[in-house]
């Protein structure tokens, strides 16, 4: 089967769409992140949301939902601790995002016998997104693309300098406290696609990418989007090909922009 | 006929982390529409001041009051240049984006026109951190002033900028000054600055240790009492 007919395919057009609606949320929220070189925040907040996915597990509730819930929570006691305490923020982090999943984990153990849901969270599933997914991904996403859109001022003032920021009229606490829930929601979501351990990778390497070849932030927007877009079709279309995991060669594909990138500012920047 | 005030401080106290105080019971009042400058030696908490009046700190205790509103308030219709502006030399921000996400109402002919003022049209798409520190010090000033601030707040703005540029930068300021008679709160370190433009002198010593006009305070007494053993370097200068 040719990958176009493979591509008339009910479940291989869900994780398309489900794809390329994330391809598009991540690197986009991805650039702020890189800006403010927040992207360990994202992978602490993938790895705590596995107390979410056994809370799930355990009580037979939706482990989307609860993981949402724990990242939403871990993202607001970020937020609070660096602000109450003297902890450096990656310090922060990493004691939460350690203490979750060591919960998390704990919390597994009282479950017996075979997890697919731990197995599917832990690495990702795309081609196993139903259309219930699909709904949950593509709701979330559009209020967020609409948020990052409408707030993009905000929070490219924000990540630049907090003086100036404030001084442009950014009400700048409450816009940080948006953005850090945002983010973990936004991170949730993507673990359907690509997994709590590979998550955090359509959040900073398309941005990185962007960030070699833009001269301005409208080109590192433009170009993060279109690297993670690529990068899921690439993926998609490999992954079928060569019967490899999904996620996993997505990932690759947007390494292999990236060092591209690199390769071509090193030798713009040689001629 | 009494000045309205632009400024008023009441009691106004800041501490660092530790309770370290920075500005001690400052109680002051600045006249619209008048040019006010800050003396102080390094450390005497003329940029903590300055960054208490535009809201930047939050005060210990006391009360600050501009154009008759909390500081947060009263930002639309401020405009403040830093003393530095430390970026990320990597931030893909051009000097175009910076300064139209910094005042999203003001048009884009009144932009351009700013920007040739000062001689940046040149830089118009040039990346903030790819700026010299000249260039980088005149794009903030550009900022500052874009959108006709009632109240200028400047902290040493001229300290990165060439002879000519400086003239260019004071003549602006003075322009604008004239043209929308707006007040003026700017810190320096130039006395000749002080006695050229100053209408009202804040000499700080983390207390406020005098105030009045130029002919008042800049006396060998005042610098003195001021800077200590630094006013020698004043009066070295002076005779030379």
């Amino acid at each position: 089967m040719d990958i176009i007919a493979a591509f008339q395919l009910p479940f291989l057009q869900k994780a398309l769409l489900a794809g390329l609606i994330l391809g598009l949320v991540l690197p986009f929220l991805g650039v702020f992140v890189t800006l403010r070189k927040m992207s360990f925040f994202g992978e602490g907040i993938a790895h705590a949301s596995l107390a979410g996915v056994a809370l799930g597990v355990l009580s037979g509730a939706d482990p989307f939902l609860s993981a949402l819930g724990v990242g939403i929570f871990v993202g607001v006691m970020i937020y609070i601790l660096e602000r109450k305490t003297i902890i450096a923020p990656d310090a922060l982090i990493g004691v939460l995002f350690t203490a979750a999943m060591a919960a998390g984990l704990v919390l597994l153990s009282l479950q017996k016998g075979y997890q697919p849901d731990l197995i599917s969270y832990l690495f990702g599933n795309i081609l196993a997104v139903s259309s219930y997914d699909l709904a949950v991904i593509a709701l979330f996403s559009a209020a967020i693309f609409a948020i990052l859109t409408i707030f993009r001022r905000q929070l490219t003032m924000l990540a630049l300098d907090r003086e100036s920021a404030w001084l442009s009229g950014i009400r700048t606490e409450l816009f940080d406290f948006f953005y850090y829930i945002i983010l973990s929601v936004t991170i949730v979501l993507g673990i359907k696609l690509l997994g709590i351990i590979l998550v955090s990778a359509l959040l900073v390497i398309p941005p990185s990418t962007a960030k070699l070849l833009a001269s301005s932030l409208r080109g590192m927007m433009i170009g993060s989007i279109l690297a993670g877009e690529l990068a899921v079709i690439a993926g998609l279309a490999v992954s079928y090909i060569l019967d490899f995991p999904a996620g996993a060669v997505i990932v690759l594909c947007a390494a292999i922009f990236f060092i591209g990138a690199v390769i071509s500012r090193t030798f713009v920047q040689h001629s | 006929m009494q000045t309205r005030p632009a400024i008023t401080t009441t009691d106004l106290n800041v501490s660092y982390e530790g309770g370290v105080p920075v500005l001690q019971n400052i109680a002051c009042s600045i006249a619209a529409g008048s040019i006010a400058i800050i003396v102080g030696p390094n450390g005497s908490g003329k940029t903590t001041l300055l960054k208490a009046l535009l809201g930047i700190i939050k005060p210990t205790s006391g009360k600050v009051e501009v154009l008759g509103l909390d500081p947060a308030e009263a930002r639309p219709r401020v405009g403040y240049v830093p003393q530095r502006f430390v970026i990320d030399h990597s931030f893909p921000i051009t000097v175009y984006e910076f300064l139209r996400f910094s005042h999203p109402d003001v048009s884009e002919k009144r932009i351009n026109e700013y920007l040739e003022h000062l001689g940046m049209s040149a830089m118009r798409s040039t990346r903030l951190g790819a700026l010299s520190g000249g260039q980088l010090q005149r794009a903030l000033i550009i900022r500052g002033v874009l959108h006709a601030p009632e109240i200028l707040f400047l902290d040493e703005p001229a300290s990165g900028i060439d002879i000519g540029g400086e003239q260019t930068f004071y003549d602006l300021i003075l322009h604008l000054h004239e043209e929308h008679a707006n007040t003026i709160v700017m810190v320096s370190h130039e006395l000749d600055v002080v006695a050229r433009f100053a209408d009202t002198v804040l000499c700080l010593n983390k207390k406020l240790v005098c105030h009045g006009s130029p002919e008042e305070v800049l006396t060998p007494q005042t610098l003195q009492r001021l800077y200590g053993k630094q006013a020698g370097v004043y009066h070295h200068h002076e005779k030379s």
